[in-house]
């Protein structure tokens, strides 16, 4: 099947504007100001499901989806987010020790994703011009991957689920909410699915095989820090997602970065950013420089960082380089030290000349004890990307999931 | 895209502005946008009418089927401009603040980069409407975080670890 870029545009921003909806019926609700942060629709395997949701515990509801759109969706809060919104919302009914709530806050947030998931469905239902129907709230208090609707994660086991995510921020105040929606796949790849003739279209499993090669990418990325660091690492999170390019800069969190951006040339085009949060850096830098420093993220801390980009970069490219069967040409990787966003912004801009949508590819090195994390965004081309996916022989990609098989 | 009106909150509320985006106040709220890189803020204010919005654009000029008027500097400034009409203000009373358009990296900077492009357009829309540009803390290589007060005019502009009042 090949996906039509342009009704994957459309359909984030049906959930966009849902997510919007929401938002205003909980800040409506509850009084505390809310604002959609990020809304992506990803394609997942299975095990990058299990990464993003994996190690979390969640409050929230779901809801199943039918007639004009059928699937699951979840409305799902971090525990502390939630108590926050059960007691504007339920003053009285409260959390017991175990942090379990009661009856009365459970039904709070019952009404409340009943309400919130209706502003969600309301725009698709107009656009469809069909109704959706919704079963009644699920409460669950679930660890992880649970959270899901059940049986979503066997399905993509089979094959990849379109997952689409809303982050949803208060303005002054720490709470969280997101929304996921998991469209029924085979419905779903039928509203996708692009006319023969349409030439935006990009081939569905040769998407797929990019989303493969972004994760090898990352793990040579993570190896070599490794051996630099002589920390084990491990890549937490690898992912593909579709979202508006305005959105890009927002995938950082709002906080000071340290890394290298660089540019891609050729095919494939684009860029990739390697950051490391300030915490994260320090502890590099007390790992990889043998003296103590005063200031550790000072000009000797930057080039030790500076030192450990370029040697992620070429791993991630190497990963690339190898499925592609191709060299690829890239601008030296230029140090970087600042808000999140900022550095995310002229990549997005000079992007945005020419594309409304970006594929995002998000990954994060880890380690186990948590010494450190790193965010690798490696953000395509569009033009480029297609052809470089265009060029990838169907051979090739079947050896990619051997290989990755083997790794994995 | 929001806009937000008169009466519904008391003074200095904090409203948060986001990428491609605007916000209006009449009522005095504080309007702050963060991690503006190659990006232009827009900060427009009439005294007299006690209106003001903030902008934070991402592309220098629109094309004609462009679907997020927010998105663009002109059609972005052209926007707050008209949302601040409705909210009682007078364009030949308001008054502009730029701040943004950094060239964060070396590949950016070597043609003409998004951010000094954003800056020109900015100018040039702002010309064109026939409004002053009243002070301007754009350029450079850092990033910026900007809070806009409503009922002063006042922008504050913190950048690399630096704070100044425009």
């Amino acid at each position: 099947m090949r996906v039509d870029i342009q009704s994957l545009g459309t359909y984030n921003r049906l959930a966009q504007e849902g997510a919007e909806h929401a938002a205003a019926s909980l800040t409506q609700m509850t009084g505390i100001e809310t604002y959609v942060d990020v809304t992506n629709v990803t394609l997942m395997s299975k095990q990058d499901v299990e990464d993003v949701f994996g190690g979390t515990e969640f409050v929230g509801v779901q809801i199943g989806l039918g007639g004009g759109l059928s699937g699951e969706t979840a409305l799902a809060f971090d525990q502390e987010s939630a108590a926050s919104i059960v007691d504007v919302l339920v003053p009285g009914a409260s959390a017991d020790d175990d942090g379990e709530f009661d009856e009365m806050a459970r039904s709070g947030i019952n009404e409340i994703g009943n309400i919130m998931m209706g502003g969600f469905v309301d725009g698709w239902a107009d656009y469809l011009g069909a109704s959706v129907d919704m079963t009644p709230p699920n409460y669950v208090e679930r660890a992880g991957t649970d959270v899901l609707p059940d049986g979503a994660l066997d399905r993509a086991d089979e094959e990849h689920v379109f997952v689409f995510e809303s982050q949803m921020t208060a303005v002054d105040q720490e709470i969280d909410a997101y929304i996921y929606m998991l469209p029924e796949y085979g419905a779903f790849a039928d509203m996708l699915a692009a006319s023969d003739d349409h030439d935006d279209a990009i081939p569905m499993d040769k998407l797929t095989v990019f989303d493969e090669m972004t994760r090898q990418g990352a793990e040579q990325a993570a190896g070599n820090v490794s051996s630099m660091t002589g920390i084990e690492t491990d890549v937490d999170v690898s992912r593909l997602s579709f979202v508006p390019i305005e959105d890009v800069p927002n995938t950082a969190r709002d906080e000071v970065y340290i890394g290298t951006v660089m540019e891609f040339k050729g095919t494939p085009g684009g860029y990739l950013a390697i950051l490391f949060d300030e915490p994260s850096a320090r502890t590099i830098v007390d790992a990889t420089v043998p003296m103590e420093l005063d200031e550790p993220l000072g000009e000797m801390g930057e080039s030790a960082i500076e030192e450990l980009g370029n040697i992620m970069t070429s791993g991630f490219i190497d990963g690339w380089a190898n499925v592609l069967q191709t060299s690829i040409d890239h601008t030296p990787p230029e140090l970087v030290h600042d808000m999140g966003a900022a550095i995310l912004s002229p990549i997005a801009g000079r992007l945005g000349q020419s594309q409304e949508y970006a594929f995002l590819m998000d990954s994060m090195v880890v380690t186990p004890e948590g010494e450190f994390n790193c965010e690798l965004y490696a953000i395509p081309d569009e033009r480029k990307l297609k052809e470089a996916l265009d060029s990838l022989l169907v051979e090739r990609s079947d050896q990619l999931e051997a290989d990755q098989e083997s790794l994995f | 895209m929001e806009t937000y009106g008169r009466g519904t909150d008391s003074a200095r509320t904090r409203r948060r502005v986001g990428i491609a985006d605007f916000a209006v106040t009449g009522d005095g709220a504080v309007l702050t946008t963060s991690g503006l890189g190659s990006c232009l803020g827009v900060g427009l204010f009439d005294e007299s009418a006690g209106v003001a919005g903030l902008a934070h654009t991402m592309l220098p000029t629109a094309p004609d089927d462009a679907d997020n008027v927010a998105k663009f500097s002109d059609t972005g400034i052209d926007a707050v401009v008209s949302a601040m009409r409705r909210e009682g203000a007078t364009v030949g009373d308001i008054r502009a603040k730029l701040a943004g358009g950094s060239a964060m990296f070396e590949f950016d900077s070597q043609e003409e980069s998004i951010g000094k492009r954003n800056v020109a357009v900015g100018r040039t829309t702002l010309e064109r409407l026939g409004i002053p540009i009243v002070a301007a803390d754009v350029g450079g290589d850092s990033g910026r975080s900007l809070r806009f007060e409503g009922d002063t005019g006042v922008l504050v502009v913190k950048s690399a670890g630096d704070e100044r009042r425009l």
